[in-house]
């Protein structure tokens, strides 16, 4: 009886905003809104064929361990962040995280589907299952996210989000730098889209909670967040050497591990770790990452990473005045 | 043989060759360096330069095949296949060699690195294998020049030296195949019309893929099929409307994709009021069913004036069923004028109707556009009241820029052709507007480009497809175009859109046009010859000239008049016209068509232009293609003292565009591509306004709608130029 009592069911009302971010997040997601099918992925077939076999095992290897990511972020990471949401504009927020979570580890398979053949297809999953660098990755996360405490949490996620991805978002930017599989580029650019504003999201929500903990306890998790990003580190670098020796560019991803890490850190409102010089990240890769939608493509060869679900509005007779 | 390596100045190559780090680059990685922010904060547009150069010396120089001497080169391509020996057995060898010399002699540079590699990937010949450069840009514009002037000496050097000055370029199809053995089209843009029978459908699919396969872009209207759900040999609820035929010419189109080089490329148009138009819109939608989702053909809208009158009182608009029109008026729906019959036709008990909201409509296309960029939209009424020519212009081309006249084709029981109609091609070449001004003999760099164009029109017979073939015999229609608008007006300290870049714009376009009638009408008294229905045309009877006659065309401001005296560029009087059009009324002109302004892409990179006549997407642009992959551009003439010329496109906004094209639509008898550009800002509604703005100001269609996105504050890559505001 008197658990009945003190649950009162509230609906979200987004006519009363606690936090104007929640709206601008919810905006920015929902306009972003996009499926696989809208990327003329079957324009790269012939790409794909100019790669070498190892480039191409490589491309796949590269692509299922970034569906694990997607996949634990959508089932398990953005779920985890429900039960300490601040608002329920937040909530909201999270949920949409979550499927679009789900969309791009869709995303993936659309590729393999277009490129690859089924036995390749489940090599590259098999090969997902057993290396060990990615798999102990996905352990390390998802201890975090099955953990009690709310911040560590956050942190965990934003890592992902901000730092995990990026050994994997490299090879597809690389490709289209070279004019290969600019297409699928395309595709995930759009990912890196949503994943960009995911991490600063859940990175704004972390210091929120943070600013309001005791010095000992900030110090506790700060503590906690450096050394976490070490051990992720650390299994990341030897992931890369694995998967990016045999075409030598191990070094290069590197960098860009390193400039991406300093990004997360900056989400979590923490100084950057690693100097200037180890992140001079290769420019054509850089050049390739801005997340605005400016690219001026042409619309023959592919759909381009630009376009936005608009904002309807309708008009007025004022507007019909001639 | 000419210089074996192409330097960047040598001024920047000095200074930066010092850094070792940049030395150890990639050409791609020192190009992407000018969409980042120097260490203290600078652009680094120099380091495009050295990009260049490391391109030449790192790529182009290494797999470029050489040759001792000029004759040793044109025996080797000829006996090998690669050049046409027709082309050159036209001319004297020691002709060849001086045209050649002269060619070398002027010292072309490429300004970009994606001038450059935009060339050495897409134009330049290369060895079967494709592995190395045949050409050099000297060469393939000696080649053009050679092919085109067809054994005259004089024509082909004056050509060249329009072309290699970068004055006049022609479009990709011409300055890509010119010359060679194993070749495409010279020709490269088709418009088809579809009638209402199987006949007619299957002929376009056949016509899309032949004409795919030779390089075209395909435009195809969709106006004269009856509905989903129309009668089909009187049964009601048979046929399945336009969707279906959409599907088979999106897989023809992507079928035929020029031995890889890149997909076919198609578009259709459809009347505001066929009955199918919200389903036609339908199918660019994000979340559309896969089976009627349509990702890579391109689509037009035709919207007549009644409809805009609608959406202004707020009413109904009906949609008529093309099959019952066809049955009472005689003539395939497409060919009756909308906005004149549409009373009549709702009153009309046999024609079965079905309404929307006017207003909806509009909204519904402003919202595809946010989400796809399409649909094209083509002002159907603005677009016939301008129109010269006898005849009603009902769709428009893959870029927008192409309306002319047509005529139904109609087939025999065994396919055969029964009457063959008038369909469209037309070829293209844009003017640098900076250069013909520099240039100071504008009405030679017309008469040149025109002459060049009206070869091109020659030199083409598209037998796949006879309606075409015929059409382009009787008409001759070309187009020539212009770019690097923004470009000049950046250089000349004068921003777009204000009151002395619209006077410009005018200025320009109507000399243009003197000189382009004067070049049609001077090749009509060479060949006695004029194209076929002048005799019908506003400009025989005269009514063309009228405005130019009776009112002053001058500067209105005194930096034009300036602009124009320094150039030494004489502005056609009234006295002018009157002798031209006297002229004209006699002898007739020998281009049904002599104008378009097209969207000018690959061409005005190697010509280190600004796009068309429209302002820059940005200083730095980032073009991404195909075969290219991402490549950064930066704007002409960029620097610091341009640099506050250069507002993008964004910053621009819809109405100084529009007031832009404006001013040139009123002296250009067929169309321009007009892109209009929106910051995510913008509602449904800003774009529906800017779309009513153009149709009063006689726009005749509008192109893409782009929409820039800035990333959300905090998740931007810091060091980004093209991020910057």
């Amino acid at each position: 009886m008197s658990i009945k009592q003190s649950f009162i069911a509230r609906p979200v009302n987004w006519n009363k905003i606690e936090d104007p971010i929640d709206l601008d997040v919810w905006n920015r997601l929902t306009s972003n809104f996009w499926l696989p099918e809208k990327v003329p992925l079957s324009n790269d077939v012939q790409s794909w064929g100019t790669l070498k076999p190892h480039e191409r095992v490589l491309t796949m290897r590269v692509f299922t361990g970034l569906t694990l990511l997607d996949t634990i972020q959508g089932t398990v990471g953005a779920a985890s962040l429900l039960p300490d949401a601040r608002t329920q504009h937040e909530e909201a927020v999270i949920t949409n995280i979550a499927f679009m979570e789900s969309v791009h580890a869709k995303s993936y398979s659309s590729v393999f589907s277009t490129l690859c053949l089924t036995n390749e297809i489940e090599e590259a999953f098999r090969w997902s299952e057993e290396n060990p660098y990615l798999q102990k990755k996905a352990e390390i996360v998802l201890s975090y996210y099955n953990g009690e405490d709310p911040l560590k949490r956050k942190v965990a996620s934003t890592l992902l989000e901000s730092f995990l991805f990026y050994s994997g978002f490299y090879l597809p930017m690389y490709w289209s730098s070279r004019a290969k599989l600019t297409n699928t580029a395309d595709l995930i650019r759009l990912i890196i889209r949503d994943e960009a504003i995911h991490g600063y999201y859940i990175g704004y929500k972390f210091q929120q909670a943070f600013n309001e903990e005791s010095k000992d306890r900030q110090e506790d998790i700060r503590g906690y967040a450096y050394d976490l990003l070490l051990e992720l580190y650390e299994n990341e670098i030897k992931y890369t050497a694995d998967l990016y020796d045999e075409i030598g560019l191990t070094e290069d991803v590197k960098k860009f591990l390193h400039y991406n890490a300093n990004k997360a850190l900056m989400n979590l409102g923490f100084d950057a770790l690693f100097p200037k010089d180890d992140c001079d990240v290769n420019p054509a890769i850089l050049a390739a990452l801005s997340p605005n939608a400016d690219e001026n493509h042409d619309f023959f060869s592919g759909s381009g990473s630009s376009y936005v679900i608009g904002k309807h509005e309708a008009t007025t007779d004022d507007d019909w005045d001639f | 043989m000419g210089p074996t390596a192409e330097l960047a100045p040598e001024s920047s190559i000095l200074k930066l060759d010092d850094n070792a780090l940049e030395s150890a680059m990639s050409y791609h990685e020192l190009n992407a360096m000018i969409n980042l922010w120097s260490a203290d904060g600078k652009m680094q547009i120099e380091k495009d330069k050295l990009a260049v150069h490391k391109y030449f010396l790192d790529h182009v120089n290494l797999n470029t095949v050489f040759f001792h001497s000029l004759r040793e080169r044109l025996s080797y391509l000829v006996e090998h296949q690669y050049y046409e020996q027709q082309v050159l057995d036209q001319y004297s060898f020691n002709y060849i060699e001086k045209l050649h010399n002269l060619a070398y002699s002027k010292k072309f540079r490429f300004e970009t690195f994606l001038g450059a590699y935009k060339f050495y990937t897409s134009y330049a010949l290369k060895t079967f294998d494709g592995s190395r450069y045949l050409e050099r840009f000297e060469d393939r514009v000696v080649m053009v020049a050679l092919t085109l002037a067809n054994g005259d000496e004089r024509f082909a050097t004056h050509l060249m030296e329009e072309i290699i000055s970068g004055r006049f370029q022609p479009a990709t199809p011409t300055f890509l195949n010119c010359g060679k053995k194993q070749r495409g089209e010279l020709v490269s843009c088709f418009l088809l019309r579809i009638e209402d029978n199987m006949e007619s459908i299957s002929r376009a699919i056949n016509s899309s893929l032949q004409l795919s396969k030779r390089g075209g872009g395909v435009a195809l209207s969709l106006s004269n099929i009856r509905e989903h759900g129309a009668p089909i040999k009187q049964i009601e609820g048979q046929s399945s409307g336009i969707i279906p035929v959409m599907k088979l010419l999106e897989d023809s189109f992507s079928y035929a994709n020029q031995l890889g080089a890149r997909q076919g490329a198609g578009a259709v148009y459809l009347n505001a009021h066929h009955p199918d138009i919200m389903r036609f819109l339908d199918t660019k939608r994000e979340n559309a069913d896969e089976k009627i989702r349509i990702k890579s053909l391109s689509i037009g809208v035709v919207v007549p004036d009644v409809t805009l009158e609608l959406a202004r009182n707020n009413e109904d608009m009906y949609l008529f069923s093309p099959y019952d029109v066809e049955r009472v008026y005689g003539i395939p729906f497409g060919d009756i004028s909308v906005t004149e019959k549409y009373q009549e036709m709702v009153d009309d008990p046999r024609i079965k109707k079905t309404k929307i909201k006017a207003r909806v409509l509009f909204e519904r296309i402003a919202e595809l556009q946010f989400e796809s960029g399409y649909p094209y939209v083509m002002y159907e009424d603005t677009v016939n009241a301008a129109n010269p020519i006898k005849g009603r212009i009902n769709m428009s081309n893959l870029c927008s820029e192409i309306l002319q006249v047509n005529t139904p084709t109609t087939y025999n029981e065994d396919l055969s052709y029964a009457n063959i109609g008038k369909d469209i091609s037309c070829n293209l070449g844009s003017l640098n507007i900076a250069l013909t001004m520099d240039g100071g003999n504008l009405g030679q760099t017309v008469d040149i480009s025109i002459r060049a164009l009206s070869a091109v029109s020659e030199m083409s017979d598209i037998e796949s497809v006879r309606s075409i073939a015929d059409g382009n015999a009787k008409s001759h229609a070309i187009g020539l175009g212009q770019m690097n608008l923004h470009g000049y007006l950046a250089r000349e300290h004068i921003h777009y859109g204000s009151e002395e870049g619209i006077d410009f714009t005018n200025i320009y376009f109507y000399t243009v046009l003197f000189h382009a009638i004067k070049a049609s009408n001077q090749i009509a008294i060479e060949r006695k010859q004029a194209f076929d229905g002048f005799e019908d045309s506003k400009y025989a009877t005269g009514e063309f000239f009228q405005k130019y006659i009776k009112q002053v065309w001058a500067p209105e401001t005194t930096k034009v008049k300036e602009i124009f005296k320094n150039a030494k560029i004489a502005i056609p009087t009234q006295h002018d016209w009157e002798k031209l059009a006297k002229s004209v009324a006699k002898h007739g002109i020998y281009n049904q068509n002599l104008q378009a302004v097209p969207p000018t892409g690959s061409i005005s990179y190697i010509n280190n232009s600004t796009s068309s006549i429209h302002p820059v997407a940005s200083k730095i642009e980032i073009r991404k293609e195909g075969k290219l992959g991402r490549v950064y551009y930066p704007a002409p003439f960029l620097s610091d003292d341009t640099n506050e010329f250069y507002e993008d496109a964004y910053e621009v906004g819809p109405e100084k565009i529009i007031d832009t094209y404006a001013a040139a639509t009123q002296h250009v008898d067929q169309g321009l591509s007009l892109t209009l550009f929106f910051k995510d800002t913008a509602t449904t509604r800003d774009v529906n306004r800017a779309q009513i703005y153009a149709w009063r100001k006689g726009i005749k269609t509008i192109y893409y709608i782009r929409i820039r996105q800035q990333a959300l504050a905090g998740t931007e890559v810091d060091a980004c130029v093209s991020c910057m505001l």
